[in-house]
């Protein structure tokens, strides 16, 4: 339900960093998000959709990049892919318990975009 | 075409403002906790019946987070404490700015311990950093025990877990095990706590490790 907060704050960032290089239209751009994040992907998308519509982005894409949480056994140091759906807690190599890494990723990693010299040399 | 390296986090705007708020109550000594759970999980109850345990010995304030009404910060203003409501108007979450808007605003008073109740939401509340010391998850036992890992962002980031509406438990199906170990899981080294508001089992322990972590951030300041 955030998401349009987080699609506002990403098209915030993009506008601030073109602005800083003179005038220009944004074309896309790529964010990592991570499974913990409490992101969902295809609603963040719909609400970019609806923050640039109408003005001169309205183009523009986004690209979600999906950062996984890997899951590491302490005991045997065996690194796992959590399993769609479901959190295993015991190590199925060992049976120790296991803990989560990474997973929390909420950036923008990069933009590109058309700068207006070049939108009217062609 | 142009492409530029941003390498920026989203909410790094959010995360100013939650860093200014953290040096603000470590120059007080305010303990703050950020309380989230689904809504109607019992936080403002147990805020009540902590405030009803503690406000004779430690100063406590809350703010409290509602889509709309004030009756969370009147239901504790009624029990002496300063509580200033933030209405998000529709919005699912705090954010910190809306929360030194508040304190801007709003003087609560030299604090011992701040609670920021967060609006009644499972998800969203958890990519906020408001500049707590620690957030607590609540898990009312009608939800079932399940929640844990259907909704592990939470359960992940909160240091805490109070496990609420524990008079209730021979009434529905929640298996206590089972819950701590999804918890476990997620959030190795965390605190999981049980509490009724209504039959007050488990406040004394909650309300023990408030003091604790007040007492820990102050002996880390001195
Ligand atoms: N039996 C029982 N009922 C409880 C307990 N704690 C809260 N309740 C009831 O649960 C309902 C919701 O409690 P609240 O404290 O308002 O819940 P909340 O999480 O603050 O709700 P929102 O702020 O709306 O998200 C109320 O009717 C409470 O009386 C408890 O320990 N036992
Ligand atoms: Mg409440
Ligand atoms: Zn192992």
């Amino acid at each position: 339900m955030h998401e349009l907060s987080l699609a506002t704050e990403i098209y915030r960032t993009c506008r601030a960093t073109i602005d800083a290089r003179g005038p220009g239209r944004l074309d896309s751009a790529r964010v990592a998000i991570g499974e913990l994040a409490a992101v969902e992907p295809e609603l963040l998308v719909y609400a970019w959709e609806a923050v640039v519509s109408g003005g001169r982005d309205a183009a523009a894409r986004l690209e979600v990049e999906w950062h996984p949480a890997r899951q590491t056994c302490a005991t045997c140091g065996e690194v796992m892919e959590r399993a769609p759906g479901n959190w295993l807690r015991i190590c199925p190599t060992c049976g120790g318990p296991v803990q989560v890494a990474g997973g929390d990723e909420l950036d923008v990693i990069d933009l590109s975009y058309t700068p207006d010299e070049e939108e009217t040399a062609k | 075409m142009t492409q530029v390296d941003v390498r920026q986090r989203i909410l790094s705007d959010n995360a100013t403002a939650a860093a200014a708020l953290r040096s603000r109550f470590a120059a007080t000594h305010t303990l703050v906790l950020n309380l989230i759970s689904s809504p109607g999980s019992g936080k403002t109850a147990l805020l009540e019946a902590t405030v009803r345990a503690l406000s004779g010995r430690l100063r406590l304030g809350a703010i409290e987070g509602d889509i709309a009404t004030e009756r969370d910060a009147e239901r504790l203003r009624a029990l002496g404490i300063p509580a200033h409501q933030i209405l998000t108007g529709g919005s699912c979450h705090l954010d910190a700015r809306q929360v030194s808007g508040a304190l801007e605003t709003h003087d609560l008073g030299p604090l011992d311990v701040l609670f920021i109740e967060n609006v009644g939401n499972l998800v969203c509340p958890t990519s906020y950093d408001l500049g707590e010391d620690f957030k607590v998850a609540l898990l009312s036992v009608t939800e079932g025990e399940d929640k844990p890992f259907k909704y592990p962002s939470i359960f992940a980031k909160a240091a805490v877990t109070v496990v609420t509406k524990a008079d209730l438990m021979p009434y529905v199906s929640f298996k206590l095990d089972d819950a701590s170990g999804q918890i476990a899981a997620l959030r190795p080294g965390g605190t999981m706590l049980v509490t009724s508001a209504v039959t007050g089992q488990g406040i004394a322990e909650w309300c023990g490790l408030i003091e604790e972590r007040l007492a820990a951030k102050r002996g880390a300041a001195s």
